[in-house]
């Protein structure tokens, strides 16, 4: 008999969540975890800090829901404290699914073309390195090859962002406020004074 | 004593599953690991217990040819059509691993006609972990 009752509450809880996930802001805070068993107590950290590093673009773009699973559980505030009442065993038996930690999470929209949808996935993983990273930690690399890949790209990122403000007014600025600089430096005098005024 | 009857009743918790065939399955995840050499599809429910799979390798490509989009496409359809018959409607995709089946089965998920709500990219990364194989020197 509370076996049925909780098939079907749960199964009443789905459709809110479906629907809600859509409106509902991804809240950047984590919200206190459910008591879950010790194992995969340690998941929802876990998620933080490996999506947190990687994921980063998700936080950014504007259509992912840039949410750790944790705002999945914030549906079921009210379902969880019922469910621990009426029958505790099975209290958190929702949260089994939300164990994956994820690198790149996209939203799927109603009626989103499939060319747009695979688009904008292939951006989000390419923003967050995946595949690159795949590829990096295929094969060992000794310290030699960790360097030389180190300073490749570095130098592709220095140069995207020297190549950046191209504008010239900012250059001229620059030129500009070096000059001054330089001149204030004229202006001090560093030359010693005359013999007899120095103290002996 | 008590430890026989406990284990009844767990099994029959877990492994009513197999009894019915046709469980009705509204939602589920359909998980997508593209290696490079090939391409699995597996549709499971919510909780994780597989319903069916398919891969470029069971759809008859061999070889090379297995790592290739058109056979991940393949597998995917063949995954999901299974499923569709049984009444599934949602799904979430969780794709792990580099590999040109990545984009090819998403392809093949989204033309198939079951409702997407994420799609999910699961690689696992390690946080420097275990030491990889050493170089190939092909």
């Amino acid at each position: 008999m509370a076996a049925s009752t909780l098939g079907g509450f749960i199964s009443s809880l789905f459709p809110s969540l479906t629907s809600k996930s859509q409106a509902k802001p991804s809240p950047p805070s984590l919200p206190i975890p459910p008591p879950q068993p010790p194992v995969s107590s340690d998941s929802p950290y876990l998620t933080l800090s490996a999506s947190s590093s990687s994921s980063s673009s998700s936080w950014r773009s504007s259509y992912s829901k840039a949410s750790v699973k944790e705002e999945d559980l914030m549906m079921f505030p009210a379902g969880r404290d019922v469910m621990s009442v009426v029958c505790p065993a099975m209290a958190h038996s929702n949260t089994l699914f939300f164990k994956s930690a994820y690198n790149v999470q996209v939203v799927v929209g109603e009626d989103e073309p499939e060319e747009a949808l695979l688009r904008r996935f292939r951006r989000e993983v390419m923003r967050a390195g995946v595949i690159q990273e795949c590829k990096r930690r295929r094969f060992f690399e000794n310290k030699q090859e960790e360097k030389k890949r180190k300073t490749r790209e570095a130098a592709k990122r220095n140069k995207r962002r020297s190549r950046r403000p191209f504008n010239k007014a900012l250059m001229m600025e620059k030129e500009e406020s070096a000059k001054k600089a330089s001149e204030v430096e004229d202006d001090d005098n560093w030359d010693l004074p005359e013999e007899g005024l120095l103290p002996n | 004593m008590a430890q026989p009857r406990a284990r009844i009743g767990s099994r029959r918790n877990g492994r009513i599953g197999s009894r019915k065939n046709a469980r009705r399955i509204p939602k589920g995840v359909i998980h997508v690991q593209a290696s490079f050499n090939n391409t699995i599809v597996t549709v499971t429910d919510i909780r994780g217990r597989v319903v069916s799979w398919s891969s470029a390798g069971t759809c008859g490509f061999r070889g090379t040819r297995r790592g290739t989009p058109f056979a991940a496409q393949t597998a995917a359809g063949n995954a999901i059509r299974t499923v569709v018959d049984q009444g599934m409607q949602r799904a979430e995709v969780m794709i792990k691993g580099p590999g040109l089946g990545r984009d090819a089965a998403l392809r093949a998920i989204r033309r198939s006609g079951i409702l997407l709500s994420f799609v999910r990219d699961i690689t696992p990364m390690p946080h420097n972990g275990c030491r990889p194989p050493k170089k190939r020197r092909v």
